[in-house]
Parts: structure tokens; sequence; C-alpha cells
């Protein structure tokens, strides 16, 4: 018997994520008996880039539970179905049409860590030079910073089904947004699976997973830095961030880190980030470091 | 001893098992007493992973005064000078603080006991 899902409208505000977590929760409830499932579009006349990113790991998600997702493609809206096209989604479900460049970032699939295919993306695709006004050496920083986010999925998530990723160049507004999405078992579980941690909540646990030197990684070596090196990187320089995992949120926005709780606890991470498209709201260009200092 | 980073990296110096390849190469050397410059021309995109293991563990059993002195790492990205010099903070408060260090291996003991 298939379920069918009505896909709503999805922007890139909160309760647009909480509607994406809602059909998570959903398929979760479902039994196995009624995991084909078809995704229906007639209701959504708009679906940002986190959307896609979701709704292609959600795919994936229920084939590893033992169902299928399908999408009804003769339900998508004209303009939904071109930025599909263009962004490489269709392609990657199996239709004969290739992507092209627009203000779409491609949408991606990474089974396992592959570094080298991930940087390539965020550097020629994302961090477009057609649309980004920014030096090569800021490029670079922000594209080192952005691989943390995947570098921690990879390493922590535990995800069986692989990172997805799907960006969008706002021309208007002059911002780059990229989402990655794992449906492991989320940074807070992960923070609480240490003993000392047990009693964290989900904000609790990602205010921890965010504090300089706290890691769960192995033993021995120093580190747990990665995430604070970019929420230091977007404060400074008017970048966002959304982190949406198990039932916590972490916001950072024009410098402030909010930490909320969320009503459904969705096992994974989902990651939205923001960054400026010009040079200006950047403070990378003007700090150099102290050479006369010792390193050490 | 000269070491140039991309012949280990290519241009991305992003993660722990090239960090820790580049350690296995100039701790010995350090630990030897002998100068260690490492050279990052043609690298582009770091991250604080390959620092953590390539630098940051160096201090577990080298004093940063005789790191001062013996390694060094001229021209290096101002971004990625940034990156390095916060592992190091991090990484002197973890290996000289027996407290801090005990505490952070405590829990990451019992994670690894309770597979």
């Amino acid at each position: 018997m298939t379920t069918v899902i009505s896909i709503p409208n999805i922007y890139i505000a909160s309760e647009h994520y909480n509607h994406l977590f809602n059909i998570w929760y959903e398929i979760t409830q479902l039994p196995q008996t009624h995991l084909d499932i078809a995704l229906d579009f007639q209701d959504c006349t708009f679906l940002s880039h986190n959307g896609v990113a979701f709704l292609g790991g959600l795919a994936h998600f229920v084939q590893s539970l033992g169902g299928t997702l399908e999408f009804s493609w003769d339900t998508l809206h004209p303009k939904i179905r071109t930025n599909l096209a263009q962004n490489g989604f269709l392609d990657s479900f199996g239709f004969e049409q290739a992507p092209w460049n627009g203000n779409s970032i491609p949408y991606r699939i990474d089974l396992q860590s592959s570094r080298t295919s991930v940087i390539d993306y965020l550097i020629h695709k994302w961090l477009n030079k057609d649309w980004v006004s920014i030096s090569p050496a800021l490029q670079n920083a922000i594209a080192g910073r952005v691989w943390e986010i995947y570098d921690n999925a990879f390493i922590h998530s535990q995800t069986e089904i692989g990172v997805f990723s799907c960006g969008q160049h706002y021309p208007q507004k002059k911002q780059l947004h990229l989402s990655v999405i794992d449906f492991g078992i989320g940074i807070p579980a992960k923070v609480r699976s240490l003993t000392k941690n047990l009693s964290l909540s989900s904000p609790q646990a990602l205010e921890w997973a965010f504090f300089p030197g706290n890691s769960t990684a192995t033993p021995d070596i120093s580190r747990g830095m990665g995430l604070h090196l970019l929420q230091e990187f977007l404060t400074e320089n008017q970048g966002s961030l959304k982190i949406f995992s198990n039932d916590g949120y972490i916001g950072i926005k024009d410098g402030k880190v909010e930490y909320k709780q969320q009503r459904i606890n969705f096992s994974g991470t989902f990651v939205n980030i923001t960054f400026q498209c010009d040079e200006s709201y950047y403070r990378l260009a003007s700090k150099l470091p102290l050479w006369d200092e010792p390193l050490f | 001893m000269r070491y140039k980073i991309y012949d280990i990296t290519q241009e991305y110096a992003t993660d722990a098992d090239s960090g820790q390849q580049l350690y296995d190469l100039i701790h010995p050397q350090l630990i030897a007493d002998n100068l260690v410059e490492l050279d990052f021309t043609g690298v582009t995109i770091y991250a604080s992973a390959f620092f953590n293991f390539a630098i940051g563990q160096l201090l577990k059993d080298i004093s940063p005064d005789k790191l001062n002195t013996l390694l060094k790492i001229p021209e290096l990205d101002p971004d990625a000078h940034s990156i390095l010099k916060r592992v190091i903070d991090n990484a002197k408060r973890y290996y000289s603080d027996p407290q801090y260090q005990n505490a952070v291996d405590t829990v990451l003991e019992e994670y690894a006991a309770s597979f």
C-alpha cells in the first residue's frame, strides 16, 4: 500500500525546517507495510535548497528502512521541476537530464568522506566566481571552515546512507546558502555517549560540542576546534548558521548564538550555512597575524 | 630538514591522516634536536584536524620553547596561521594541564569502553 505525503512550500525559515522534520517523523511512525511512499507536490510552489537536500536524503533514508520513496514528478510545479533539473536532482534520480549552471548549487550525495571532491565542489560550484566577489584567499578560508561541517558528518554522525548537500545563490540578498544533511545519530546523541554528558539536554549538548577543545573523537590527541573555529569565523564575518540535530537547535546570526529545544527529535543533523557574497563584509583581509610572536 | 607539505596533502591540508603522516616524519627529527622547516607552498586550504595531528600533538612530549627554536614555518598563509595558532593554544592546554587532559581522557575512555 502506498502512503502519499503532501509536500508544502519549503523556504529557509525555521518553521519550514520543522515541516521537513514533521515529514521525517511521520515516516518513522509508519508500519513496515506502509513504507512505500509517494511524495506529492501539488501544494508546493516553492522548494528551497534545504528542502531539495532533505528530500533527496529522505529517499535514501526510506530505502534504508526497507521501503521505497517515489517523487510524483507529474505533480511538480514547472518552476520547481526546472530548478531540480538545473541542480542535478533529477539527474541523480535517473532522469536523462544533465544539470546546468545557474543560481542553484548542485545537489550531491557523498556516501563516504571524499575530501577532494567536496572541497572542489565548495570552491568551484558553491563559491563560484560568477556570483562571489571575494579573493582566492578568502574563498579558501571559507571552504576550509565549511569543510569542518562535512568532516564532522563523516567522522561523527555514523550515517549509513551518506551526506546530502544542496545550495543556492540569492542574488538580491547577495547571499550564498548551503545545506548539509546526514541521517546519522545526531550531535547531541554523540555528545551524550560520553558518560559525563548523559544528563545534558540537546541544546546543552550542542553548546558542549561548540566549546573549544571538546570532542567525542579518540583520546590522546587534542581536538575539538572545528566547530568553534567555524562559529568564530561566522561571527566575525557576518555569516550565519542553523543546526538542527536531534531535538536541539543552534543558530548563529549577527554575532549572536542561540540554543533552543526542538519539538521533534530528528535522528541526524541538518546544517544550513549562509555567507555574504561580497568581501567588504569580511574581516579576514585586514587581520594579519603577529609574525614576531612565538608560535608555541 | 625541510618538508614540502604539498607532497603529502596536495592542495588541501584538511585531514587527520595527512597530519599524522607529517607528524611521523618530523617528530623523530625534533626529538633528535634537528631543525625542521615546513614549506606549505602550493597548499591552499587548511582545517583543524590536519594541524591537530601534524603539529598539536608535538606538544605531548616536546616543550613549547624547544618547538619555537627547532620548528620553522615560514610564509604560512595568514588564515592558516590563525587556525594553527588556535590549535596550538588548545594543544598546550590539553597536554600541559594534567587535570584538563585527565578530565577529557576519562570521558573518552569511558566512551571507548562502552563499545
